[in-house]
């Protein structure tokens, strides 16, 4: 029975102090200035709030248990209504350590064991000890290891804690050195490390539509300080006016309106690329990729701290991610999915080499998983037609969205969204030259996508479903898309990879081949009990 | 290939109707509220409605059809976007049967197929008799259990 660092009763008391003094805080308030009613007896709830909060914050500490047992990973929570849990090891994904700049200074951690499945982290230890936070990854990679080969070796189900460590003598993964390879518990090797060129190159040229946010929270933040005219800010509009925004917003004309929407557009992209660059540094600053017997663990981060262990075996697809940036300057990334929930924005899919050259990053690919190098055949000409013909729609609309605004408004130059047609061309063929595909021998291999080109590649043994779609548009071409679902924590099915708008016959031979070698590959792995994954991919 | 049961018609066509229903009372609300549409407007519409939700559910229940195949479940389905899937017996993680209020008075249930998946690529097998639908979740533990290699996840 372990419990978590001593400090996180601290901070769990503050957390909850602070709910259970805000909310009668907020309900006096609320009831004073809304509802009109003497709020005085309410009042005094709020030193009980507090009171309560902060009991509730410390009992909670003491409530909250984890052990690490031969098999299971055990954690009991819970004040009122307990909760305990075991995590079978061969169920856990992976496990990620994270550091706040406070933790840092005194030295804590958060772990989260993620298993497939399930919307959420199965177990978030907020606050243990950085040396304990690197103890339990080790024997929990240690232990999954041992699982795995039970069934061979019987003796493997000797007691593990004979030869447990106290973790003051090895602070680090780093500094292990243990001789029983066969564990999986070794000093890491360095597979990759991000260099500060690549940092900065892959600073510039990625575009996080997530840092969307940040340019907004900044003038929250800054909010009322030169916020003139109500809910638009002053600077906004004085930045438009030198391009021909309005002086006011009061009765402005559509074109000067229209002026200001491009100008704050523009300012608000310049912003958001910047953040998203600052970010990206800031994220991935020092990222380091290595492996230790058959788990990649990674660490990143310059103000939070990110590490972690992704079990090899537990790595469902691998994709080359390249956006045109990137290709002009021939870099691209690869991600790896699992079917865990990851600490990257939510999803499964993870960075396992942030940014390097494209030949490399092929290669890497190819190493990883085995693929021979692919040969990509790309869907019928026919496909190109369809998206012309989508494209021409979509500009149709914005053009008959124009003759709208023209006609209830003074705006009349709606003959000038008409220009949208030229992008009409360009913008089919570049959807259509990025498309392609590949059937190997134990692979597939997707690419779609101009601005996000994903390049996945899918060994058989790990497909989950295929479906091949057909929309009423695709039956009058003769036409189907082949999606192919792997194991995952997406929630929708049209994230997982498509084939699209590949003729009918080949889209069903391609369905009969993946679920074939599905089965003959099953067969195969059942006998030689091979990974299909070379860990060692630089 | 196996159909379905053909009173599935029934729950998808009264699922229509409401979704027709709520359609009148949003263009009345409109008529009261915001602008006058013409009562002949509305009748039109919600006819319209309807009779494109009952052509809805026939068309979709012709087109539904699914296999116990060799290595996989096999499903057709789907007016708009037709869709052939194959979730082979391997990937099965666990195999609901499930009876709605609206099903069980018309003696229907449904048998859902998990796999390890995106969330909503679970597949969803309506209108069985009960005894059907139990006897397919039956092959399919059977089979999955069957054929449980090693571990997908």
């Amino acid at each position: 029975m372990n419990r978590l660092h001593p400090l996180s009763a601290v901070t769990l008391a503050l957390q909850h102090g602070a709910t259970g003094f805000s909310v009668p805080v907020l309900l006096v308030g609320l009831g004073s200035s809304v509802l009109d009613i003497d709020t005085g007896p309410l009042l005094a709830l709020v030193p009980i709030g507090l009171v309560a909060g902060v009991g509730y914050g410390i009992a909670y500490y003491y409530r909250f248990t984890y052990e690490v047992t031969a098999s299971t990973f055990d954690v009991s929570s819970g004040v009122f209504s307990r909760r305990s849990r075991e995590i079978p090891y061969r169920r856990i994904q992976n496990v990620d350590i994270s550091q706040g700049l406070f933790q840092r200074v005194v030295g804590l951690a958060v772990v989260s064991i993620e298993t497939a499945g399930g919307g959420d982290t199965e177990a978030t230890l907020r606050f243990v000890s950085e040396d304990e936070a690197e103890r339990l990854r080790s024997d929990i990679r240690r232990l999954t290891a041992a699982t795995g080969t039970s069934t061979a070796d019987p003796e493997s189900d000797r007691p593990v804690f004979d030869d447990s460590t106290p973790s003051t003598a090895e602070p680090t993964a780093a500094e292990r050195t243990r001789e029983d390879r066969s564990r999986g518990d070794v000093a890491p090797t360095l597979l990759f490390d991000l260099e500060t060129r690549e940092l900065l190159l892959y600073a510039v040229t990625s575009f996080r539509w997530g840092a969307a946010v940040f340019p907004i929270a900044i003038l929250v933040f800054l909010g009322g300080a030169d916020s003139g005219s109500g809910l638009v800010p002053a600077f906004v509009i004085d930045a438009a006016r030198p391009f021909g925004g309005p002086e006011t917003l009061e009765g402005a004309a559509v074109g000067p309106l229209l002026v200001l929407a491009a100008v704050t557009a523009v300012q608000w992209s310049v912003f958001t690329y910047v953040s998203s660059a600052i970010y990206t540094v800031a994220n991935y600053y020092g990222f380091r990729l290595g492996h230790a017997g058959e788990d990649f663990v990674y660490e990143r981060g310059l103000v939070q701290r990110y590490s972690g262990s992704i079990p090899v075996e537990k790595v469902q697809s691998v994709s080359v991610t390249e956006n045109p940036l990137q290709r002009l300057v021939g870099y691209a990334g690869l991600r790896v999915e699992t079917a865990g929930y990851g600490p990257d924005s939510g999803s499964s899919n993870q960075s396992a080499v942030p940014l390097a050259g494209t030949d490399r990053v092929y290669r890497f690919a190819e190493t990883l998983t085995g693929v021979e190098t692919p040969e990509f055949r790309s869907p019928p000409r026919l496909a190109r037609r369809r998206y012309f013909v989508r494209y021409s729609i979509v500009a149709a609309v914005i053009v008959a969205a124009a003759i709208g605004l023209a006609r209830v408004s003074t705006f009349d130059r709606w003959y000038l969204t008409a220009v949208v047609f030229v992008a009409v061309p360009p913008a089919a063929h570049l959807k259509y030259v990025n498309l392609g595909y590949f059937v190997g021998a134990d692979h597939l291999v997707i690419r779609s996508g101009f601005w996000n080109r994903q390049t996945t590649v899918i060994p058989y043994y790990r497909i989950q479903t295929v479906s091949t779609r057909r929309s009423v548009f695709q039956r009058r071409l003769g036409l189907a898309s082949l999606a192919v679902d792997t194991a995952s924590s997406r929630t929708f099915s049209w994230g997982s990879p498509t084939i699209y708008d590949i003729d009918l016959e080949t889209a069903r031979e391609i369905h009969d081949t993946g679920r074939e070698r599905l089965q003959s590959a099953l067969r195969e792995r059942a006998r030689t009990d091979d990974l299909g994954l070379s860990v060692d991919f630089t | 290939m196996e159909t379905l049961h053909p009173r599935i018609r029934l729950i998808w066509i009264a699922r229509g109707a409401i979704a027709a229903v709520v359609l009148a009372v949003a263009l009345v609300a409109l008529d009261q509220w915001r602008v006058t549409v013409p009562a002949l407007a509305i009748a039109a519409a919600v006819a319209v409605a309807l009779v494109l939700a009952v052509g809805y559910a026939v068309r979709r229940y012709q087109v539904w059809r699914f296999e116990l195949q060799d290595d996989a479940l096999y499903l057709e389905r789907g007016v708009v976007t037709f869709v052939e899937t194959a979730v082979p017996f391997v990937r099965v993680q666990h195999v609901d049967t499930q009876f709605g209020p609206i099903e069980r008075v018309l003696g229907l249930s449904s048998v859902v197929v998990y796999t390890a998946g995106s969330r909503n690529a679970d597949v969803r097998i309506p209108g069985l008799t009960p005894d059907r639908a139990r006897s397919l979740q039956e092959t399919l533990r059977e089979l999955a259990v069957e054929s449980e290699g090693e571990d997908a996840v």
